[in-house]
């Protein structure tokens, strides 16, 4: 038993409420984000009891599947006995399953009995299946860690041979000032070999940046929130602003090179506009719709053709009643709506609610034209005619919408008992179930119409009479309680009943375009990155959306491979051809690419069906259809754009896979905002939900959500670009920085007799990753912007230039550490002529150890602090604070630790060694310059590579920085006059 | 319709400069124009420091004897040969002879080295108990286990002061005599040995434990010397500031050196006629020779220097410098050529944009 406003514990069936009809209401917020209320019925035999004793008396059985993780589906089955019958069998869908998660709302209470629980119920099997996705910047950083620990491993072993070979002389390895202990004596030679082994991985484990990965995942996890901050992103509308599910993946929306995008919802607004209606050839179109609210004084009909004669009056008035009737919409009061479009009916107001939102969109343009539906009550649907008459029909039966028939019938029974049969759907399931009706003249209506990108439905009826009503009856119920393959007998029987149809007439709904669409499809393609459209729609709505929003463009030249071209055709002989045909100019398209501008060359644009890509996806017996995959591949890559149509949700996802294990490894994206957009969103590397009407469904499953398709062109142009920035000199940064720190550790052991003798003070050790140096590289990794976020979004050309993971590549790491290698050189060479047997003091005193390693440290964080600053571009006074802060505090940070004696430190080895340090005067010549020779490569590398070959990020720089003294801005026009920092000066 | 979506959307973010990335910042760039003067300035400053440094660092006399004693180098020779095999080796005193013929300018400061001597050996470097050496009673009795071998007598007395680098302290010692003309007697010069320690060192790191009745002795009862010393601690000097831990020799010995070749200083020359620098004349060092080097192939040096403001003798730093500076230069003057080349170029590439 569950309560009102509690949540089911387990998934339940649904026996009985408290509610007279057997019903009860849910909400499914937690389950799949739609808040919206859903009815869920009892079974039909249990409903009756109300008290726990009646539940007690109940004597069932259930059959139901194997737990499946569709929260949509559900077969089983229920026995009831009762004392004297033969047991009743009752089929239980989906609709009798409640399910865990979901919270019961407007019912006093329920029971129910169990049936899947713990981790069988449709909740937890749903959880499982998010996988962990990682982002191409951790790759690389694994494998950089797995470079690093080979040279961890090989810096040990190397000294571990070496103190082996230095050790065979006894008087180097025990001189007679250096005595040992008999334990150490006695020690076996490997197991001595073994413990130096072990104790120089633990002097040199610092290069292996441990905090680099607390360091990336406090910047992921910070940084994120500039993207949820983002007011750019924030939709007024809805109210909505951007969601971050995962925080893992900021950076790889820099590095997106193929988009798939659904249509639906998500390049077009999935807002439907009634059009028209065309009922045997005649069209009506009603108008006075402005801004998208209807007037309510539109109920007049503006009729294109003559009126028609008094048998097209019947069959129009039938035509609206089907549209009328043919749909599975609910009827909200008002006070329990939570948004969604209120009818303009005068008198009670009330709001449609469906799952479609093509439904709505039609029964709203019918109560235009002057038939509303007002309700469905104990199985009566209720409409209001052009008289003001209330017309009330028997539900019978509905014939539920599939995307594998693309039609929805419904039967009913009129007041007069006439027995209806109507059906709707898209018009290439409609027509061949045909057999009467203006049917050419409603083809050529629908074929126009969807070429202006309208999506349109097609309307047929069938009379029955009431043998043949319950020979369908019997069918249906056959199939309905089927257990097994209750779907594939289902559809059996609708295929049957759907069958001999009149043509009614046809509809068009506009679905409009998302604002900036197009702007952002254009900019997505100036970035470098490819545009596919994936779609269930037929191909000619949707190519007339891809032209809408500039997919395809007036001098693109369309490649198609569908069914009718198949028809006529080998799939051998169309793709060879095709891949001809593209080949023949790639390599212009090469050269081109050069360059980097290839938008205005002659470019493609592929067309692809589901059926005709099931054909290249299959995979063949003689085994060669990898080949076919090859080439359509081929064809893919050459092709600026590409359109799949009619898709089913699972082939979306294989588009994705298949473009995702291509030999090039490119970064993918899904967009997409319903349901069907799931399996894509969850296969690509970077899944976007549209926070959009159909559901939450996809916001749900996916890495980020926006509300708009527009928002997508920050969120990679800037956001991810950005981040990738920042992330990329983040990684590489903290390599750095630790080839700098513990090299000359290395460097150190081959004259202290490879003891494991640390260079640096245990403090130095432990505080250079924690605090000398990680506040500037974490707010710089947050604060960054090499270009400003205008130019950004200006220049979407820009975002070529990190194409490819550009900046975590081989050859930039290998320059980092080397300049790592190279600036511990300096640092310890540098240190050691200066120390070399001679007094830095003017007193004549010698300094020990502790001072040459002070030196080498105070130098390293000096150049490694400036090395960033160096890279930066973006100095806010977060960034100075941060910068100089932490220098300063270096140098506060070491006096004090050297101006006292502390005594909880069994040694005070540090004691006035850094004050020691600054009071000799060699000593400040010598940080100076060899910070400055750490720097002078990098800086010469940064100025050769921006005069020589600069790429265009730096070109927008420079322009920019030209521009500004133009524009009167602030600062940075002269800075060679105003600026001592670049330089690595010390006072 | 604005009033409900802000009331709904209760997570609508705040519009700062911050949440909105738009902080106002400044935005240097790395370019040509800017580091071209920026490198010859750098490079003409360095390359007048460096010949600042390196003239400074000529100017710095020094002169160093390595008298180790390998067979036919000096009258060490004998001590060196000596000594060879035994321990403790024998008293034994040699002598170097050396004439300056023009004067040596002061202040001269008196070194001794030592190469191929680990001092930065992790397992000696830790062979000390700085509780010990503050003057801590307890440390005094019970030394740290790091101290070990070094850490207790055979008769099981604590050493004191303990560990390896106490127990290996220099022992050799130095006189300077000067005979102004040929043929005249030599005087002995002044050698000032306090100030040799780091001020820190000898005045707060370093404590003799409390006296007790009055005497360091007393204090010291109960410990054992390292086994190589031959005198007890507290009869380093006897001068009762520099005795004990506060000996400055010893301070000085246990400030280990970065570098296996490491230098020490011994003495101070400041005093009387001296404190100018070396007359002319013909000097002699009389060297106590104890402390053992060749059994681990190490070597002795003597060494006299005059000190600048940057220390002793170091050409390193001002060769750098002029290298750097003219490197700087040269950057500067290839980046001259490459900016003028291209600069044209990459002009005209903007127009075409």
């Amino acid at each position: 038993m569950v309560k009102e406003d509690e949540t089911f514990p387990c998934d339940l069936i649904f026996l009985s409420s408290s509610r007279a009809d057997g019903t009860c209401h849910v909400t499914t917020a937690s389950l799949d984000g739609e808040s919206s209320h859903k009815t869920h019925y009892a079974v039909q035999d249990t409903k009756g009891f109300h008290t726990e004793e009646d539940i007690d008396s109940l004597h069932a059985t259930i059959e139901c599947e194997r737990p499946q993780p569709d929260l949509y589906k559900f077969v089983g089955r229920i026995n009831v006995y009762s004392d004297l019958n033969d047991p009743v069998v009752r089929p239980l869908g989906s609709e009798n399953l409640l399910l865990r998660g979901a919270t019961l709302k407007n019912t006093e209470k329920i029971f129910g009995v169990a049936i899947y629980t713990g981790m069988e119920t449709k909740m937890a099997l749903n959880y499982q299946s998010k996988s962990q996705k990682r982002s191409a910047v951790e790759k690389s950083m694994n494998v950089f860690l797995i470079v690093y620990l080979c040279i961890l491993i090989s810096k040990a072993l190397i000294n571990t041979v070496m103190k082996c070979v230095w050790q065979s002389e006894p008087f180097r390895d025990e001189p007679w000032y250096n005595q040992k202990t008999e334990a150490e004596r006695q020690r076996n030679l490997l197991l001595r070999a073994f413990t130096d082994f072990l104790a120089f991985m633990v002097l040199f484990n610092y290069i292996i940046p441990v905090s680099m990965y607390v360091t990336v995942e406090m910047q992921k996890f910070l940084g994120s929130y500039f993207i949820t901050w983002d007011e750019e992103m924030f939709d007024e509308e809805t109210g909505e602003g951007p969601l971050v599910n995962t925080s893992d993946l900021n950076e790889e929306l820099g590095q997106v090179e193929y988009v798939f995008t659904d249509k639906t919802g998500t390049l077009t607004e999935n807002n439907m506009e009634f059009k028209e209606c065309c009922v045997e050839g005649h069209v009506y179109v009603p108008h006075a719709v402005c801004n998208g609210q209807v007037l309510p004084a539109a109920a007049a009909i503006d009729m294109i053709d003559a009126s028609p004669g008094a048998g097209g009056r019947e069959r129009e008035e039938l035509f609206f009643r089907a549209v009328c009737l043919c749909h599975t919409i609910q009827v909200k009061d008002d006070d329990e709506v939570d948004g969604p479009r209120k009818s303009p009916d005068s008198g009670k107001r009330c709001a449609y609610i469906s799952s479609s939102p093509d439904e709505v969109a039609l029964v709203e343009g019918i109560q235009r034209l002057g038939f509303t539906y007002l309700r469905l009550k104990d199985n009566y649907m209720e409409l209001r005619n052009r008289d003001n008459d209330i017309e009330r029909f028997e539900l019978l039966e509905i014939l539920s919408f599939d995307s594998v028939r693309r039609r929805m019938s419904v039967i009913v029974k009129s007041a007069t008992g006439e027995i209806y049969l109507f059906c709707k759907g898209a018009d290439s399931s409609i027509f061949p179930r045909v057999v009467e009706g203006k049917v050419d003249q409603i083809r050529s209506r629908v074929e126009r119409n969807a070429a202006e990108g309208l999506r349109t439905l097609c309307v047929a009826y069938k009379r029955l009479i009431q043998e043949e009503y319950e020979g369908i009856y019997k069918l249906l119920q056959a199939a309905k309680v089927a257990l097994h393959d209750r779907e594939r007998k289902l559809a059996e029987a609708y295929e049957q009943i759907e069958k001999d149809l009149i043509l009614l007439g046809a509809t068009a709904v506009e679905d409009r375009l998302q604002e900036k669409a197009a702007d952002t499809i254009e900019a997505l393609q100036k970035a470098g990155i490819k545009v596919w459209v994936l779609t269930g729609d037929k191909m000619e709505t949707a190519a007339a959306a891809c032209y809408a929003c500039k997919l395809f463009r007036r001098n693109t030249q369309l490649l198609e491979v569908t069914t009718k071209r198949l028809e006529e055709q080998s799939l051998h002989d169309v793709l060879c051809e095709l891949s001809k045909t593209v080949l023949h100019c790639s390599a212009s398209l090469t050269q081109d690419s050069f360059s980097g501008l290839s938008a205005d060359m002659q470019d493609y644009g592929l067309i692809i069906d589901g059926a005709a890509l099931s054909l290249i996806m299959k995979p063949r017996e003689d085994g060669s259809s990898s080949n076919y995959r090859e080439l359509f591949l081929d064809i893919c890559r050459n092709c600026s754009a590409v359109l799949c149509c009619r898709m089913a949700p699972l082939q979306k996802a294989q588009i994705v896979k298949l473009i995702k294990f291509s030999k090039e490894h490119p970064i993918t994206l899904a967009i997409g905002d319903g349901a069907n957009d799931v399996s894509m969103i969850l296969e690509a590397h970077v899944g976007i939900g549209i926070i959009g009407k159909e559901g939450r469904q996809a916001a749900r499953n996916s890495d980020y959500a926006i509300p708009k398709f527009k928002h997508l062109k920050k969120m990679l142009l800037v956001h991810g670009h950005l981040y990738y920035i920042r992330i990329s000199e983040l990684v590489q940064f903290f390599f750095y920085k630790n080839v700098c720190f513990i090299f000359p550790q290395f460097l150190y052991q081959f004259f202290c007799g490879f003891s494991q003798q640390s260079l640096y003070d245990t403090a130095y050790l432990t505080l250079y990753n924690i605090s000398f140096t990680s506040l500037p590289i974490l707010l710089y990794s947050l604060m960054e912007q090499h270009v400003t976020m205008d130019t950004l979004k200006r220049d979407p050309a820009l975002y070529r230039d990190i194409a490819k993971n550009a900046l975590l590549r081989r050859r930039v790491f290998v320059y980092w550490t080397s300049l790592g290698v190279f600036d511990a050189l300096v640092f310890f060479f540098g240190a050691y002529f200066m120390f070399e047997n001679t007094t830095v003091t003017s007193n004549g005193q010698v300094s020990g150890n502790w001072t040459f390693g002070t030196l080498v440290f105070t130098v390293m964080v000096f150049t490694v602090t400036l090395k960033l600053a160096l890279d930066t571009h973006y100095w806010t006074w977060i960034n100075h604070f941060v910068i100089w802060g932490s220098l300063l505090f270096y140098v506060v940070f070491s006096l004090l630790w050297g101006g006292i004696i502390w005594p909880f430190l069994s040694y005070q080895r540090m004691y006035y060694v850094f004050i020691q340090m600054l009071s000799s005067g060699p000593a400040w010549l010598a940080i100076v310059l060899l910070v400055a020779v750490s720097l002078l490569p990098d800086v010469l590398k940064k100025v050769l590579c921006r005069q020589l070959w600069p790429s265009a990020t730096e070109r927008v720089q420079r322009s920019s920085s030209r521009r500004a003294p133009a524009d009167a801005a602030p600062s940075p026009d002269r800075p060679l006059l105003m600026d001592p920092e670049p330089r690595p000066r010390r006072e | 319709m604005t009033w409900s979506a802000t009331a709904r959307g209760a997570h609508q973010p705040d519009n700062t400069a911050f949440t909105q990335q738009r902080l106002p910042a400044w935005q240097p760039l790395l370019s040509a124009s800017i580091t071209l003067p920026l490198f010859f300035c750098a490079g003409l400053a360095f390359i007048g420091l460096g010949l600042g440094l390196y003239y400074s660092s000529n100017g710095i006399k020094e002169l160093e004897y390595d008298y180790t004693g390998d067979p036919g180098t000096g009258n060490c020779s004998v001590c060196a040969a000596a000594g060879q095999g035994r321990a403790p080796p024998p008293r034994c005193s040699c002598a170097w002879y050396f004439s300056l013929p023009e004067f040596f300018q002061g202040p001269v400061y008196l070194y001794y080295e030592l190469t191929n001597f680990y001092q930065n050996n992790r397992r000696y470097g830790v062979s000390r108990d700085d509780a010990q050496l503050s003057g801590l009673p307890s440390a005094l009795r019970h030394p740290v286990n790091e101290c070990y071998p070094y850490q207790y007598s055979a008769a099981g007395l604590p050493i004191a002061p303990c560990g390896a680098i106490a127990n290996s302290l220099f022992n050799d010692s130095f006189s300077l005599w000067h005979q102004r003309l040929p043929g005249g007697p030599y005087v002995e010069v002044p050698l000032d040995r306090t100030g040799i320690a780091w001020w820190t060192d000898y005045h707060v790191k370093f404590r003799n434990p409390p006296l007790v009745n009055g005497s360091l002795a007393l204090a010291f009862q109960g410990t054992a010397p390292p086994p190589s010393w031959h005198r007890p601690v507290y009869e380093l000097s006897p001068d009762p500031n520099n005795t004990g831990f506060i000996n400055q020799d010893f301070v000085v010995w246990m400030r280990t050196a970065a570098l296996p070749t490491f230098r020490k200083l011994y003495a101070r020359i400041r005093q009387g006629n001296y404190s100018a620098g070396l007359p002319r004349g013909t000097y002699r060092v009389n060297i106590t020779y104890n402390y053992p080097v060749r059994v681990f192939g190490g070597h002795k040096l003597i060494n006299f220097s005059s000190i600048s403001w940057m220390g002793g003798k170091n050409p390193f730093l001002g060769i750098a410098y002029l290298v750097v500076g003219s490197l700087c230069i040269l950057m500067g003057f290839v980046m001259l050529v490459v900016y003028i080349r291209y600069q044209d170029q990459n002009d005209d590439d903007e127009d075409d944009e």
